[in-house]
């Protein structure tokens, strides 16, 4: 049995955003709606050091999924796969997910009035394509797509 | 972990139903990236990195995947057009290709009778690899005037680099260096010129220690072992700090600077004029600091410098890269592998004989503006802009009457933005080759549609120094776009140089690698092809210099007229150069920081790419936004001595309180009167382009160090 997971290296990642235009080619999602995002953290000083690190905000594809216990609707399913689903025909836009989610991970979609969220390219996957950010885009090579159970090393 | 994992192309094209896909070169920036196009529908429906460039190993940045919206944009110019109007009236006129390319010809013949050839400028911006074919035009034409980035951008790496040791040193991140010294440089984020962010990425996961002098902390100064935040402006002192710990500690490879430097002990008097401590002092980095970086890179092999256009545009543009590359030079990395390389290209003609610069004749050569007082400049046919804006108004030293821009947009990107409007308002004729009818087209008085990377063929980072060259293959034709060598292959055979051209541009591929012995059909059926790589040439035939040896005393600089060694000068407007002037203006400000997605001016009518950042944005540390009662998000003027401009503050503490940094390239394609807002934002309204604030060798313009004072928006 296949677990599929997205592994983010933070410590790697350079806040290129290309992964935000990579989702944005896939997916199509409107302006202003990010299934993924770069955030850039404030600089603190660590170890005497000035440091700051760029946050890759994403579904993490929780193996309890607060989003999916909240929603009314069951419109959030997490799939034997590991992938948590959002099905944009059942959502009604209650918004209890973008409040549950404690990765701030999901957007609200105004012109649809329905949540949005990464729903890990499974449309890709589904047929043996890796997700539009970790197909290999980041020149980091900070997100990789893998089948946890088999893939690590 | 699992590197380089990809989706399967055939997949990708099964699953999507996918009409083809097409191997290319993107040119979003200079060039550089490999790509796979696919197609549907005879449009693009999805770009994606090819994984077997040796350039990029199929990663690629937000700006290459979202050409296909650059192309079938809306706005875009998709067809020649005559102003009917006043200048920046945005009355325009359909008019055939011929019609258009008529009367540029007719206009050109006739300025070049009636005031000579000189009295053309042939223009273009940052390289989108059309220089060859503008050098080409121009010099056959007999006009040594060609008005590009070249004074403070990669030009100043070029003429310095050859008049050192021959060539421009690369870093060689295939054999992966234990030590990078990354100046003034945010190659994963920019648009580096030979190298880009993957292959630096790569050896910076297997190890490098990295050394990151920048006046603020990007992601790889906060990853670095050392981060010397030096006051802007001051990179050569602090470069001839390290210099002098280095030299004075014996860490240099002293067998290369016994066999293979020239002016040793010049150099090490020079040197010993910028002790640590005096260093401190210039550049506010502390003196321990300072050796810690100069014994960290001195010690660890092999070692290389990342630099790019920071250290440029600045009135040390010439000694900024000569203080590097002596760095490079007496700690025994140049030309080894894992250090910094002169690649050999492959055997075509090269951008310098295709440019035809031997074509021009001397006594034009001797016209160009500017040649007489920017000599390093001149020498390699690079013009400081404001020659040309004088040359226009004050018709000095006689008139321009014409010009000429090809993919440039100068009242956003040059120096004294006021100025150049004034000039562009002023010239008798003005033509643009652009996507888009920008606040300098609009000035126009024709414009060509300009044909984006995907709607030509051409040989790809053809003008590069890394050895590799890789074919960039047409997928699209848009409206009646043009290619810009296209065009000018066609606007050659009507102003008569028709015999030094070709009947298709194809003809002019086919004359580049003509020397290899294939044609342009051969080539595009191979994926790239690299030069012969051989490290340490200089052992068997010396540098490509007039002694033979790795220059630090320069000799050819010294025969122009100029110091042949690097010295420090402080920036023309300073704490230190005007304490009066900074009474009024109490920050230093820097500008041009780079964001993803945007290449200077375009992009921003891009959605996907404007959609990263919507609005110009100013870095304030915080306790200088206290002072100045600023929050994050306000708008706030930023003003110089030339004019003021506003953008949004970002409080951010990885500057220095006393510096700000402003965004550059700001306009706002999305407000639809001809200015598209080219004042409001436009860090160039602040700058100065006054001749005494200029690199005295290159010409290059101080943008990015200056003096401002800086408030919130009256609201």
């Amino acid at each position: 049995m296949k677990t599929y997971e997205l592994t983010i290296d933070h410590e790697l990642c350079w806040g290129c955003k290309t992964c935000e235009v990579a989702c944005k080619q896939e997916n199509r999602s409107a302006d202003g709606i990010k299934l993924i995002s770069v955030s850039e953290e404030e600089p603190q000083i660590v170890d005497g050091k000035l440091d700051f690190r760029y946050k890759v905000i994403v579904c993490r594809h929780c193996d309890d999924p607060p989003c999916a216990a909240v929603c009314p609707d069951e419109a959030i399913g997490k799939r034997d796969d590991g992938i948590v689903v959002m099905d944009y025909e059942i959502c009604t836009g209650c918004r209890f997910c973008i409040d549950a989610c404690p990765y701030d991970a999901i957007a609200f979609d105004e012109d649809e009035r329905i949540a949005r969220k990464c729903n890990l390219c499974h449309h890709r996957v589904d047929q043996g394509l890796i997700p539009a950010c970790a197909d290999n885009v980041c020149l980091a090579h900070c997100i990789h797509f893998a089948d946890s159970n088999t893939d690590e090393n | 972990m699992a590197e380089f994992v990809f989706s399967n192309a055939a997949r990708e094209m099964e699953v999507y139903g996918y009409d083809s896909v097409v191997k290319s070169h993107c040119r979003m920036c200079h060039g550089g990236c490999g790509v796979l196009i696919y197609t549907k529908n005879g449009k693009v429906a999805k770009i994606a990195g090819d994984p077997g460039c040796p350039i990029n190993h199929g990663t690629l940045c937000s700006k290459g995947i979202a050409s296909h919206q650059l192309a079938y944009h809306p706005d875009r110019l998709t067809y020649p057009v005559r102003r009917v109007g006043p200048k920046a009236s945005g009355q325009w006129e359909h008019i055939s290709w011929d019609e258009a390319l008529d009367t540029i010809a007719e206009r050109i013949l006739d300025y070049k009778e009636k005031f000579g050839a000189e009295s053309i400028v042939m223009g273009y911006g940052t390289g989108r690899e059309n220089e060859a074919v503008i050098y080409r035009f121009a010099n056959l034409l007999g006009t040594p005037n060609v008005l590009t980035a070249g004074h403070f951008c990669y030009g100043p790496r070029i003429a310095t680099s050859i008049i050192t040791c021959g060539s421009n040193p690369i870093v060689d991140y295939e054999n992966h260096p234990k030590c990078i010294m990354v100046w003034g440089n945010n190659l994963v984020i920019s648009n580096p010129d030979c190298s880009k962010g993957e292959p630096f990425s790569v050896s910076v996961n297997k190890g490098a220690k990295i050394i990151a002098v920048d006046p603020r902390l990007t992601r790889i100064a906060a990853r670095a072992d050392v981060w010397l935040q030096l006051r802007p402006g001051t990179d050569t002192a602090l470069a001839l700090g390290m210099l002098n710990v280095i030299v004075n500690e014996k860490l240099y490879d002293q067998e290369f600077v016994n066999k293979h430097v020239y002016g040793w002990d010049p150099f090490v008097e020079r040197v010993n004029d910028y002790p640590p401590d005096k260093v401190e002092e210039i550049t506010w980095v502390p003196r321990n600091k300072i050796r810690e970086a100069a014994r960290l890179f001195a010690s660890t092999k092999p070692a290389a410098i990342q630099l790019g256009v920071a250290i440029e545009q600045q009135v040390n543009c010439a000694d900024n890269n000569r203080a590097l590359m002596a760095l490079m030079g007496i700690t025994g990395n140049i030309d080894v592998p894992g250090g910094q390389v002169l690649f050999s290209t492959p055997k075509i003609r090269n951008v310098g004989q295709f440019g035809a610069h031997r074509m021009l004749p001397h006594e034009q050569s001797l016209k160009r503006v500017g040649g007489d007082r920017f000599r390093l400049a001149g020498n390699f046919a690079i013009i400081n802009p404001k020659c040309v804006w004088d040359a226009i108004l004050k018709e000095e030293p006689y008139p321009v009457k014409m010009l000429f821009f090809i993919s440039s947009n100068p009242v956003m990107t040059r120096a004294n933005a006021k100025e150049v409007y004034r000039a562009l308002e002023k010239v008798e004729f003005m033509a643009v080759s652009d996507f888009f009818l920008t606040a300098t087209a609009e000035l126009a008085d024709i414009v060509l549609p300009a044909a984006t990377w995907l709607e030509m063929d051409y040989i790809g980072d053809f003008w590069k120094r890394h050895g590799y060259i890789l074919p960039r293959r047409k997928v699209i034709q848009v409206g009646e776009c043009r290619s810009d060598h296209e065009m000018l292959n066609d606007l050659a055979h009507r102003v008569g140089q028709g015999e030094y051209w070709w009947d298709t541009f194809e003809g002019g591929l086919d004359y580049i690698l003509e020397p290899m012995g294939i044609t342009w059909q051969e080539f595009k059926k191979l994926d790239h092809i690299r030069g012969e790589v051989r490290y340490r040439k200089y052992e068997e035939r010396g540098f490509s210099t007039p002694t033979k040896k790795f220059e630090l005393y320069s000799t050819l600089l010294e025969n122009w007229g100029y110091d042949p060694l690097p010295k420090f000068r402080e920036a023309p407007e300073s704490p230190v150069s005007t304490p009066e002037l900074y009474k009024k203006y109490p920050y230093i400000l820097i500008t041009g920081a780079r964001s993803p997605g945007f290449f200077h001016t375009e992009n921003r009518q891009v959605p996907w790419l404007r959609e990263l950042h919507r609005d110009p944005l100013v870095e304030i540390h915080p306790e200088t936004a206290k002072k100045e009662c600023i929050n994050e998000g306000d708008w706030v003027e930023i003003e110089s001595p030339r004019g003021k401009v506003r953008q949004r503050a970002k409080i951010f503490a990885g500057i220095d309180p006393r510096v700000i940094s402003a965004q550059h390239a700001w306009w706002f394609p999305e407000k639809k009167d001809p200015g598209h807002g080219w004042d409001e934002s436009n860090v160039n309204i602040l700058t100065d382009n006054a001749y005494n604030t200029c690199d005295p060798a290159m010409g290059a313009t101080s943008v990015r160090t200056l003096l401002c004072k800086i408030h919130p928006e009256a609201r």
